[in-house]
């Protein structure tokens, strides 16, 4: 019964969701405050070379993880200045993090006498039960069977959650991306809680980074992550800004990304769909999601904080 | 002592000396951070440099490369530039750059050798600006009339269309497909009517098409009425509904004239250079690279040229890296460190920093002192 497509597929599901979940949450943190950062592809791939690379040194995935945090962190900060500190397009800024992170991490990949590239990763994360509960039918795979990063995962939905929501720092946190200037005359260092969560979505997207190299597929390639950046992107609309709700998004989206194993089992005529035309298919559904959510009216009541992408000027108050 | 403050002000206009020393102090810069990461990997950053400017400049045929190379970047960076300048974030220069070429290569293979050359590679050119154009369309139209961020539709645009390109090689028996090789799939070449004549080693006409256009761009946006209009929608929105503007036309129209520039540079690519729809020649980020263009020209039509070459050479060098073992990606580095010095730059040139006045009693014991 474990065995079964369904069963398998939802676990490739949870398992390709999981650094969407990651990048999807920081993004929703960083937007929150009012930031708008389409770099989340360049930190991730960032988080993911510095993660893989520091597991590949030490032998050790904490290390490793712990490498990929900073790496986001610190990599987003020029996004934070260019756009909190400069006032300068978050826009523009955000795909030059991107584009200078997508070279970054290829170069380092790449660079030097002993290249990363093709290398095995040292360690990688397992299920961290195996057999007992993780067996059980249906319960075993879908809730014991994962790496522990799958219930990080949870863990960091639920706290962003409960801080976006039921924390002090959390309301000032969701009044600086609605109104920054009533925030900051309510006592609010506005600049101070954009830059810390813009480092702190950062973080989170390099940790995601660093799942795909370090748990996914265990060897260091050009690229690991596809457009998974871009994805998370989108995802926080699709969330509507609420943490708990991209966790089923992504969910969604890594089922997307594996609907083409799926098919291939199930025989013709599905087997003979193009892996090309279902490659599209994560995509597709993004846009007719944005569409359908995000027009006309009910924009308003999808909750995309008020202050998004607005540079925040102190003297104009 | 107190602390003493810098004080923001912003700018009126900035002078023209200011605005092209920015630029330039952006490429040094970005050339500085290049320089400390190739340190650290191991290389001579002169060396891999002067070896990047020798392979980009040095020879004829390095000079022709780098045109070819540029002649895309000046369409998608005018693509960028007139969207931006309306702060329509198209940011799919790159899918509507593939369907472009997908459209071209078709009509192309379609017509064959039956039309003479003096029509077929004009139709061509258009079909495949009208391709780019639909592409955006896809996003322009929602955007208009129902409020979608484009920023989101654009962007998956571009992983669709590269899969359809994908598709039409690597998945399909497609007539964009060689039948004649079979081992690994690539695109059928496209027939001597649709080709753009060659003057120079590899160089095509395609580059003048390009240049015309960019000019064609400048004359739009700074000398006519439709010009002016998009000018102060991407000012101010509000103003431009006071005025009577009709805001959605003008965002539609603007989108899908990006579109069609974006477009315009598959076709030239496909008709020119590269002969085919051939996804490894093509799936180059040039619409990315093209955002870059556009706000190092400052979203400026006619500078979007002289910096479509210098992107051009640097995407020119890249793969002649390898030969000195460097990863080619050096490039990428580069670029997406300029355009983070050339954004940040714009702080500048909008504002002026100064010391704020100290009171008269600070000045008096200062002298004394």
């Amino acid at each position: 019964m474990n065995d079964s497509q369904l069963i398998l597929t939802i676990v490739a599901a949870i398992g390709l969701g999981t650094p969407l979940i990651f990048a999807t949450v920081g993004e929703i943190i960083t937007e929150r405050a009012g930031i708008l950062n389409l770099g989340v592809q360049g930190t991730m791939l960032v988080g993911a070379v510095t993660g893989f690379w520091a597991t590949f040194q030490t032998g050790s995935l904490t290390l490793g993880i712990l490498a990929s945090l900073l790496a986001g962190a610190a990599f987003s900060v020029i996004h934070a200045f260019a756009s909190i500190t400069l006032r300068v397009s978050q826009i523009v800024s955000g795909l030059a993090l991107t584009i200078f992170g997508t070279g970054l991490a290829s170069f380092l990949g790449k660079a030097g006498s002993d290249p990363l590239v093709g290398e095995p990763a040292r360690d990688q994360f397992d299920a961290i039960i195996s057999g007992g509960i993780a067996d059980w039918p249906v319960v075993g795979p879908l809730i014991f069977g994962h790496d522990i990063l799958v219930y990080v995962a949870w863990i960091a939905a639920g706290a962003a959650s409960y801080y976006l929501f039921r924390t002090r720092m959390g309301l000032s946190l969701r009044a600086v991306g609605e109104d920054p200037a009533s925030a900051e005359s309510a006592g609010v260092n506005v600049a101070w809680v954009r830059y810390v969560h813009v480092m702190a979505g950062g973080a989170l997207a390099g940790l995601g980074g660093a799942y795909y190299p370090l748990a996914l597929v265990p060897t260091w390639q050009d690229n690991p992550i596809g457009a998974a950046g871009w994805i998370a992107i989108a995802l926080v609309i699709l969330a509507s800004w609420r943490p708990w709700r991209a966790l089923f998004a992504a969910y969604l989206f890594g089922a997307a990304a594996r609907i083409q194993f799926t098919l291939q089992t199930l025989g013709e005529p599905w087997s003979s769909i193009p892996a090309t035309i279902l490659a599209m298919i994560p995509f597709v559904l993004a846009i007719i999601a944005m569409i359908a959510l995000t027009s006309g009216k009910r924009a308003r009541f999808l909750g995309a904080p008020a202050a998004l992408g607005i540079p925040y000027f102190r003297e104009q108050r | 002592m107190t602390v003493r403050r810098i004080i923001v002000e912003p700018r009126g206009l900035a002078s023209l000396r200011l605005t092209l020393t920015v630029p330039l102090l952006s490429v040094l810069a970005a050339l500085v951070i290049g320089g400390v990461f190739l340190w650290i990997t191991g290389d001579n950053p002169f060396t891999v440099y002067g070896h990047m400017v020798d392979a980009a400049f040095g020879s004829s045929r390095g000079v022709s490369e780098t045109l070819i190379s540029a002649t895309p970047l000046i369409l998608t960076g005018l693509a960028a530039a007139l969207a931006f300048k309306m702060l329509v974030w198209n940011i799919g220069a790159e899918g509507q750059f593939l369907l472009g070429a997908i459209v071209a290569a078709g009509i192309a293979i379609a017509m064959g050798d039956t039309i003479p050359a003096v029509l077929a590679a004009p139709v061509v050119i258009v079909a495949g600006a009208v391709g780019g154009a639909l592409w955006a369309a896809i996003s322009a139209f929602p955007r208009v009339y129902l409020g979608t961020n484009e920023i989101i539709t654009t962007l998956m645009l571009n992983f669709i269309a590269l899969n359809l390109m994908n598709y039409l090689i690597f998945g399909s028996s497609s007539p964009w497909r060689d039948p004649l090789v079979s081992t690994f799939p690539t695109g059928r070449p496209i027939p001597d009517a649709a080709s753009l004549p060659r003057f120079f080693n590899r160089l095509d006409v395609g580059i003048f098409i390009a240049i015309a256009v960019a000019v064609f761009a400048w004359y739009l946006v700074n000398r006519t009425r439709w010009g002016f209009e998009v000018r102060v929608v991407g000012d101010s929105p509000e103003t431009a509904r006071y005025a009577g503007i009709q805001v959605p036309r003008k965002i539609l129209g603007v989108f899908l004239l990006s579109g069609a520039f974006a477009g315009l540079a598959g076709a030239l690519f496909v008709a020119g250079p590269v002969g085919a729809l051939d996804p490894r020649s093509l799936d180059l980020g040039l619409g990315f690279t093209g955002i870059i263009v556009a706000a190092l020209a400052r979203l400026n039509a006619l500078a979007v040229i002289p910096v479509a070459i210098l992107m051009g050479a640097l995407n020119n060098a890249g793969p002649s890296l390898q030969s000195i073992g460097v990863p080619p990606e050096i490039v990428t580095m580069l670029q997406g460190a300029i355009l983070i010095f050339a954004v940040g730059g714009e702080f500048f040139i909008a504002n002026r920093l100064r010391r704020p006045e100290l009171p008269p009693d600070v000045l008096a014991t200062g002298a004394a002192a």
